[in-house]
């Protein structure tokens, strides 16, 4: 017994020691590499404790790069997009989690299907489509792609939430004579606020970090988004390394800041109701 | 139970539509292209039939696309399952710190892939890269190696990398399924006498399944779908050994501009994966038992 203790115990801090390592370690290794030296940045020999410090790169990319209206770009359809699939999703859950009715099953398959099946397959139909209807380059594109791509995981979610709500205490509201409308938004709603907020943040978080048809879709410079902008960097010949590095730091900014905010009931949601 | 038909398609409609109308329209379009031979968008080709799905089967690009992107799905699976399985398990026990870990190990999923992208090409870097120093001080290396620079290690980078990304928030959904299960369990098979790996072979894995199921067919589709990161380090390269099929739709489509080929192949693609789909849902759905 004590001997299995013992192996736990070295199993533990060995997997421990190397999720550190592994998973958060870079993230230490690329915030404190944005504020070294352009020298220090690309020197052979490392040393794990910053030898320099500079603010220079940040200096560059915040008062001398599109930054901010790539920001602005981001941050439009990233919302925009988080509040659609948010109004959509919270509808087709409750309808799926509630009304049995004829295909219910077929519709909750197609959307796990879905959910993992756009991606790069649509790509060239959905070019094409925006096309013929002058859709590309403008906002919309990028909204109507992210809702597609964040609400059937969302759907999932929600689902799971709500059934976290006890039976009875929507039936004693339509004991009271409410109807379906005020149940969902004084009860169910308010109920799974914790949930909502962590679809909501998965959502906000598929918009944020979608690339490809981002890059497709737009060829405006003044409707990029930021990971469409960073990725221009990093396809250049000469990468700047200073000026790439504080721009990823940046670009991950508003969604760790939204994370340290509501991040606790994102994991929760995740760990407590996504699959049951 | 009492069906409700009128009111719950009326709830789930305006999703549906949405969804629909952004997959079924575009598809149809891009069916209708792959009977044609267009080569620029917005010009127009001749009617050529089923012709581009016959010679799509007998180019070499196809089969060498379709074969990466099957050890990719097989790769990744097995790092990710590692990964997520090693985190899961590990943020289920208590610990000091139990808590922030767990908040944030999810960190590498809700960046955006092109801050991956830098992060691992200044790790993995030949000239400064942190990864190649450690490896030469330990004595592993005798001088840097380009990660990149060979048709094997490239590809197997890029499946740590892309692993690196989805694993944690495979884990926070393995551990969800971790928290159902009931305690007792483990409890009574401590009583008889069962040690940590059984507890895991004979409790853990068979009451997971659910979880698993979605895991698995999801995350093989998600895996499948993965375009960015291999493009944005390798471009497909060294020699082709990175092009999965999404990166080979997308260079036919907006590098070598053969719109009609590209149609095709989302089309023959898009069948592939629903057909496994059917299949792993008919053969694999655990059975409702609420």
């Amino acid at each position: 017994m004590i001997k299995e203790n013992n192996i736990k115990l070295i199993l533990l801090s060995l997997s421990l020691l190397l999720i550190i390592l592994i998973f958060f370690f870079p993230f230490f290794w690329i915030i404190t590499s944005s504020f070294k030296s352009p020298e220090e940045i690309i020197a052979t020999s490392t040393t794990i404790i910053p030898r320099s410090f500079t603010l220079e790169h940040y200096n560059k990319i915040l008062f001398n790069s599109d930054f901010f209206i790539y920001l602005k770009n981001s941050l439009i359809v990233s919302f925009s997009s988080m509040i659609i699939s948010i109004i959509l999703s919270v509808s087709a859950a409750y309808g799926l989690h509630k009304l049995k009715f004829y295909g219910n099953k077929f519709v909750e398959y197609s959307l796990l299907v879905t959910y993992a099946f756009p991606g790069v397959i649509l790509l060239v139909p959905i070019y094409l489509l925006f096309a013929k209807v002058n859709l590309l380059n403008s906002y919309f594109a990028l909204i109507v792609v992210n809702v597609l791509f964040a609400t059937p995981f969302a759907v999932w979610m929600l689902k799971a939430f709500f059934k976290l709500i006890p039976n009875e205490i929507e039936e004693a509201a339509y004991i009271d004579g409410a109807s379906r409308y005020i149940v969902i938004s004084r009860i169910i709603v308010p109920l799974a606020a914790p949930g909502i907020a962590s679809v909501a943040i998965f959502c906000f978080i598929i918009s944020w970090t979608e690339y490809l048809f981002a890059s497709i879709l737009i060829s405006g410079d003044d409707l990029k988004t930021l990971p469409v902008g960073l990725a221009g960097i990093v396809g250049q010949y000469q990468i700047d390394w200073g000026f790439l590095l504080s721009g990823a730091v940046l670009a991950s900014l508003p969604v760790i800041l939204l994370f340290v905010f509501i991040g606790k009931y994102f994991v929760s949601g995740l760990t407590e109701g996504a699959v049951k | 139970m009492k069906k409700n038909n009128i009111e719950g398609w009326l709830f789930v409609s305006p999703l549906v539509i949405w969804i629909s109308l952004i997959i079924l329209v575009p598809i149809y379009i891009a069916f209708e292209l792959s009977l044609f031979n267009v080569k620029i968008i917005g010009t127009s080709g001749k009617f050529v039939g089923i012709d581009n799905y016959i010679k799509l089967f007998g180019k070499s690009k196809f089969v060498n696309a379709s074969l990466n992107s099957f050890y990719w799905i097989i790769g990744n699976a097995i790092c990710q399952t590692f990964f997520a399985f090693t985190i899961a398990l590990t943020i289920n026990y208590k610990f000091p710190g139990k808590k922030i870990m767990a908040n944030w190990i999810i960190l590498s999923f809700i960046i955006p892939t092109v801050v991956v992208v830098v992060i691992w090409k200044l790790m993995l870097s030949s000239s400064s890269g942190v990864i190649n120093s450690v490896l030469i001080d330990i004595g592993l290396l005798d001088e840097a190696t380009g990660f990149f620079s060979s048709p094997n290690k490239a590809f197997i980078s890029l499946v740590l990398i892309n692993s690196w990304r989805w694993s944690p928030f495979l884990a926070l959904i393995i551990l969800s399924g971790l928290n159902s299960i009931n305690r007792e369990m483990y409890d009574a098979s401590k009583v008889d006498g069962a040690n940590f790996v059984q507890q895991f072979l004979f409790i853990t894995f068979p009451n997971l399944k659910s979880v698993l199921f979605v895991l698995g067919l999801v995350g093989t589709l998600l895996s499948f779908n993965i375009f960015d990161i291999i493009w944005l380090i390798t471009k497909g390269g060294p020699s082709s050994a990175t092009t999965t099929l999404p990166l080979l739709i997308y260079e036919t489509a907006f590098t070598k501009f053969r719109i009609s080929q590209a149609a095709t192949l989302s089309i023959v693609t898009s069948f592939l994966l629903l057909l496994f789909s059917i299949i792993f849902i008919k053969s694999m759905a655990p059975k409702e038992d609420d």
